[in-house]
C-alpha cells in the first residue's frame, strides 16, 4: 500500500505536475501517447531523414570499414511546427529547438500558463538533452570546411551551443525564470525533472517546465552504430552495451532474452512543475506529485559490473528515501530498459537490490520498446507514462517481449497492456557513461483531484 | 531569490584547481593574473590563414599525464583532460587528495557538477573531417563515447572516484557559475558532503569560426571596458572548486577561501546571442544573488565582470550594473580577467569564481589589462592594468551566455 499523502521529505514544499506537452513519434499529446503505448503501437521503422545505406557504404581506410547498420529508428515523421505555433518564422530554430518549443507550447496550454500569466510571473525551463544538436554544430563546421570559414552561417553558430534549444524556447514563450540545460545522456530528462523539482521544493522557483529533447540525426545515429550499441550492430567496441557478437537481426526489445541493442528515437516532452500551494491558488488541475529524486554515478563507467548495478540501486534508494516511501510503497516501475544487453540487466539487478524478491511481482513498463532510446526525451516520456498509469489504471505492455532472461530477476512484465491500481511510480534511467537517476512520482492526493479545475 | 527558504548549511570553497592560458594550479594562475600576464598568442592548434583574426588564449604545454592517476588521458577529449587535471589539483589543494575510500568516507556522498559551452568540439571536428572527405568509415568507434558533453563530468568523477550526483550543465558561457550554484544546492539540501564544481572548454575551430563570423573577435588584444575595445578573444581552460559545508571544513581544519553566499539565475528570453538592451536578465540575476545572500548592493567590494571586451557586451553589462548598484555603481571595483586569458567559454566563470574566492581570502583584485581610455558608456571603477589591494569582504561573479542564460554568484569572507 502506498502512502497517498506523502509530500516528500526534508521539509520541502510539495511539488505537483499541472500539465504536460509532448511531441513524439507516436503522438503529440500525453493522452494519445499513453493510448498508443497501451495499444502496443511501435514507432520503429526505416529512417526517412537521411540515408542509412549511404552512411554504411561511405569509404574509409582499410580495416576501418563500417559494418552494416540496420535502417531502423523511432523517427518523428512529418513534424511541422506551423501546425502548432502558426505561420511564424522558424528559420532561427533548428530541429531540436523546434521540438522543445512545440512541447513547451503544449505544456503551457495544458497547464493553463497563458501569455498574460507568464508576463506577470516568471516561468522557468529545465531542459535535459544529450546533444542539443550535434547535427547543427556539424552543419556549421562542414560549411566552414567546404566553403571556407567566411561562409559559415552565424545562425547555425547560435544554435551550435548545447543550451540553444532552451534559449530558443525561452525566447519564443517569454520564459524569464531559471533556464538550465542538463546533459546526462539518457538520464538527462529525469535529471531535469529532479533538478526542477528541487528548485520548486526549495522555494527558488514557483513554476518550471522540465523534461527533455533530442533529435534523430545522422551524426548520432552513425556514432551509436559505429560503437556497436544499436540493435543488430554488435561489431563495435562500445561500452559493453552492444551484443559484441557481430551484425545480426535487430531485436531492440527491453529485457528480452534475445535483445541485442537499442534503436535511436527522438522528440520532446515537458512537464509543468509547481508548488502544490501555487497550483491550488490558481485552481490548476493536478496530474501528479513529484516526491523524490536520486542521482548517482558509477565511477567505473560501466567497466565494473557490480559498480554499475550499485549506481542504479543507490539512485533508487535515495529517491525513495527522499519521498518518504519504503520499497513496499512503490506500485509500478517506469524502466530505462532499451534492449541494451548490459544496461537492461544492470537496471534490473539494481532494482532487485532495492525491491528484493518483490521485484518479480512489481508491474513495470519499458516504453523504449515502442519509442526507442530518445536520449534527453526518454525521461520525459517515462514520466508521462507514469501519469497515464495514474489517470487510467492500466499499464502498457512491453512491445515485442517474448521471453525474459533466464537467471535474471526482472519486474513483472507482459507484452500486452493490463489493468493496474497504481498510486506511485519509480522511474529510473541508466546512462551509457555511468550516470544513474531515479524519480518517484505519485498520483494526486485525493483533495487535489477534487479541487482541480479543467 | 526572495522566498528561497531552504538555506541549509553554509557552503565554503576549500580547494582550487585550474588549467589556463597563463599556467596551471591555484598559486601559479593567481600570481600570473595579479601580475597582469597575458595568455593571448597566435593560434597554434589549427591554421587561421583563412581568417582575418589570428589570436587565441590557448593552453600551451599541457600534459594531462602529469595529473591523472586513474583515467587514461588517451581515452579523454581535451576538455575532459583539462577538467580532470583541474579536479586533481583542487582536491590536493583542499587536502582531500587520496581520500577515495581511504578515509572511510562514502564516495556516494561526493559528487561532480561541471559546466561547458561546447563539450568536446574537437571530437565532432574529427567526425566532420571524415564526412567532408567522404570517408565516414573512418569515424572513430569511440566518437559517441568521447563527444557528448557529459563525458566531462563523468570523466572527472571517474578520475577521482566520486560516486554521488553527477551533473553536466552546458549553459554556455555562464556554465561555470551554474555548476557552482547547483553544487551548492546539492550540499545545502544534504544530497552530498563534498562537491567538485567548475567548468571546462577546449579551443576549437568551430568556436573560433563562430565568433569570427559574428565579427566578435578582437584583432590585436582584448580590452574590456576600454573606449577602443574591439572584441573578445576565444580561449580555453578548466577550473574546479572543492565545495563543502563550513562545519565539515572547520572540523577537518581545512583552509577556507570563501563562502558561497548565494546565487541568482535568470533568462533574458530576448535574443540567442545578444544581451537584453536594458540588461533585464543580468539585473534580475544580480538582485536574486544579493537577496539570497542577505546583502545589499552597497556591501559588494569587488565585481568580476563578464567583460568579454565586445563593444555591446560591456556597454549593456554596465547598464545592468547601474540598475542594480545605483549611485554605488562607480564606486565598486570591477575587473575582467578575460583581458588576460581570453574568453575561456564554459570555464570562464569557473576560473572567475576561483578569482573571487582568492580575492576574498587575500584582499587583492586582479586587473583588467590593456585598459587605456575610459568609455563614457562604461562608467565603472575598472581596476586598470595593475592589481589592487583592499579588503574584499564580498565579491560578485557575473556571467552571461548565449541563450540569454545569466548567472551571478556571490562569495564572501568567512570569520576565523
Amino acid at each position: 500500500m502506498s502512502r497517498p499523502d506523502s509530500t516528500g521529505g526534508r521539509g520541502r514544499r510539495p511539488v505537483v505536475v499541472t500539465g504536460a506537452g509532448v511531441v513524439s513519434p507516436l503522438a503529440d499529446s500525453p493522452a494519445e501517447l499513453f493510448a498508443a503505448l497501451c495499444r502496443g503501437e511501435g514507432a520503429l521503422g526505416p529512417v526517412e531523414g537521411f540515408s542509412v545505406a549511404e552512411l554504411s557504404s561511405d569509404g574509409g581506410s582499410e580495416g576501418n570499414g563500417s559494418g552494416p547498420i540496420p535502417d531502423l529508428a523511432a523517427e518523428l515523421r512529418g513534424f511541422d511546427p506551423k501546425a502548432y505555433l502558426g505561420k511564424k518564422n522558424f528559420r532561427p530554430l533548428d530541429r531540436t529547438g523546434r521540438l522543445a518549443t512545440v512541447a513547451a507550447d503544449l505544456a503551457l496550454a495544458d497547464s493553463g500558463w497563458d501569455a498574460e500569466a507568464r508576463r506577470q510571473r516568471e516561468v522557468g525551463l529545465v531542459l535535459g538533452t544529450m546533444f542539443g544538436s550535434v547535427h547543427t554544430i556539424s552543419a556549421f563546421d562542414r560549411r566552414a570546411l567546404t566553403a571556407g570559414p567566411n561562409y559559415a552561417k552565424p545562425m547555425d553558430f547560435a544554435n551550435s551551443v548545447i543550451n540553444a534549444a532552451a534559449g530558443q524556447t525561452a525566447i519564443w514563450h517569454d520564459l524569464r525564470g531559471v533556464n538550465t540545460t542538463l546533459s546526462g545522456g539518457t538520464t538527462a530528462g529525469l535529471q531535469a525533472l529532479g533538478y526542477a523539482a528541487d528548485l520548486v521544493a526549495g522555494g527558488r522557483a514557483g513554476a518550471v517546465l522540465a523534461g527533455g529533447a533530442d533529435e534523430l540525426c545522422l551524426e548520432s545515429f552513425l556514432g551509436f552504430g559505429r560503437a556497436g550499441w544499436l540493435a543488430g550492430t554488435g561489431y563495435g567496441t562500445g561500452n559493453g552495451t552492444g551484443n559484441g557478437g557481430g551484425a545480426a537481426e535487430p531485436r531492440p526489445v527491453p529485457l528480452d532474452a534475445r535483445r541485442n541493442g537499442f534503436v535511436p528515437g527522438e522528440g520532446a516532452g515537458l512537464l509543468m512543475l509547481e508548488t502544490a500551494e501555487g497550483a491550488e491558488a490558481r485552481g490548476a488541475r493536478v496530474l501528479a506529485r513529484v516526491l523524490g529524486y536520486g542521482s548517482t554515478f558509477d565511477p567505473s563507467r560501466g567497466a565494473d559490473d557490480a559498480s554499475a548495478v550499485s549506481a542504479v540501486a543507490r539512485a533508487a534508494a535515495l529517491a525513495l528515501e527522499e519521498a518518504g516511501l519504503d520499497a513496499a510503497d512503490v506500485d509500478c516501475l517506469s524502466l530505462s530498459a532499451s534492449g541494451s544487453r548490459d544496461g537492461d540487466s544492470r537496471e534490473a539487478r539494481g532494482l532487485a537490490v532495492v525491491f528484493g524478491d518483490r521485484l518479480a511481482e512489481l508491474p513495470a513498463m519499458a516504453i523504449k520498446a515502442h519509442l526507442g532510446e530518445s536520449l534527453g526525451a526518454s525521461g520525459a516520456y517515462q514520466a508521462l507514462a507514469a501519469l497515464g498509469v495514474f489517470a487510467e489504471g492500466r499499464l502498457p505492455g512491453v512491445r515485442g517481449l517474448e521471453a525474459t532472461d533466464d537467471g535474471l530477476t526482472v519486474p513483472s512484465l507482459d507484452s500486452a497492456e493490463r489493468p493496474v491500481a497504481a498510486r506511485t511510480c519509480l522511474a529510473t534511467a541508466l546512462d551509457f557513461d555511468g550516470g544513474a537517476v531515479a524519480l518517484v512520482l505519485a498520483a494526486p492526493a485525493t483533495a487535489e483531484v477534487a479541487s482541480g479545475g479543467a | 531569490m526572495p522566498g528561497a527558504d531552504s538555506q541549509g548549511p553554509r557552503i565554503v570553497v576549500t580547494g582550487i584547481g585550474a588549467v589556463t592560458p597563463v599556467g596551471e594550479g591555484r598559486q601559479r594562475v593567481w600570481e600570473a593574473l595579479l601580475a597582469g600576464e597575458s595568455g593571448i598568442a597566435p593560434v597554434e592548434s589549427f591554421d587561421t590563414g583563412a581568417y582575418n583574426v589570428h589570436l587565441g588564449g590557448e593552453v600551451r604545454g599541457f600534459d594531462p599525464a602529469r595529473h591523472l592517476r586513474t583515467v587514461d588521458p588517451a581515452r579523454l577529449g581535451r576538455a575532459s583532460q583539462m577538467a580532470c587535471a583541474a579536479a586533481r589539483m583542487a582536491l590536493a589543494d583542499a587536502g582531500l587528495e587520496g581520500l577515495e575510500g581511504e578515509d572511510g568516507a562514502d564516495p556516494g556522498r561526493r559528487g561532480v557538477a561541471m559546466g561547458t559551452t561546447s563539450g568536446e568540439p574537437r571530437e565532432v571536428e574529427r567526425f566532420n573531417d571524415s564526412y567532408v572527405a567522404e570517408r565516414l568509415g573512418d569515424v572513430d568507434p569511440r566518437f559517441i563515447a568521447l563527444y557528448p558533453c557529459h563525458t566531462i563530468a563523468a570523466s572527472v568523477a571517474a578520475e577521482v572516484g566520486f560516486a554521488g550526483a553527477n551533473a553536466m550543465l552546458p549553459t554556455a558561457c555562464a556554465a561555470g557559475n551554474y555548476a557552482v550554484a547547483h553544487a551548492c544546492d546539492l550540499l545545502r539540501s544534504g544530497r552530498a558532503d563534498v562537491m567538485l564544481a567548475g567548468g571546462a572548454d577546449s579551443f576549437s575551430r568551430i568556436t573560433y569560426t563562430g565568433f569570427a563570423r559574428l565579427g566578435a573577435i578582437a584583432p590585436e588584444r582584448c580590452q574590456p571596458f576600454d573606449l577602443e575595445r574591439k572584441g573578445m578573444i576565444p580561449g580555453e581552460g578548466a577550473a574546479v572548486l572543492v565545495l563543502e559545508p563550513l562545519e565539515a571544513a572547520r572540523r577537518r581544519g581545512a583552509v577556507i577561501y570563501a563562502e558561497v553566499a548565494g546565487y541568482g539565475l535568470s533568462c533574458d528570453a530576448h535574443h540567442m546571442t545578444g544581451a537584453h538592451p536594458e540588461g533585464d536578465g543580468a539585473r534580475r540575476a544580480m538582485e536574486q544573488a544579493l537577496a539570497e545572500s542577505g546583502l545589499e548592493a552597497g556591501d559588494v567590494d569587488y565585481v568580476s565582470a563578464h567583460g568579454t571586451g565586445t563593444p555591446t557586451n560591456d556597454r549593456l553589462e554596465t547598464i545592468a550594473f547601474h540598475r542594480v548598484f545605483g549611485d554605488q555603481a562607480r564606486r565598486v571595483p570591477v575587473s575582467s580577467i578575460k583581458s588576460m586569458l581570453g574568453h575561456t567559454m564554459g570555464a570562464a566563470s569557473a576560473i572567475e569564481a576561483a578569482v573571487c574566492s582568492l580575492a576574498v581570502s587575500e584582499g587583492r583584485i586582479p586587473p583588467t589589462i590593456n585598459f587605456e581610455q575610459p568609455d563614457p558608456d562604461c562608467d565603472l571603477d575598472v581596476v586598470a592594468n595593475e592589481a589592487r589591494e583592499l579588503p574584499v569582504r564580498v565579491a560578485m561573479n557575473n556571467a552571461y551566455a548565449f541563450g540569454g542564460n545569466n548567472a551571478s554568484v556571490i562569495f564572501r569572507g568567512v570569520e576565523a
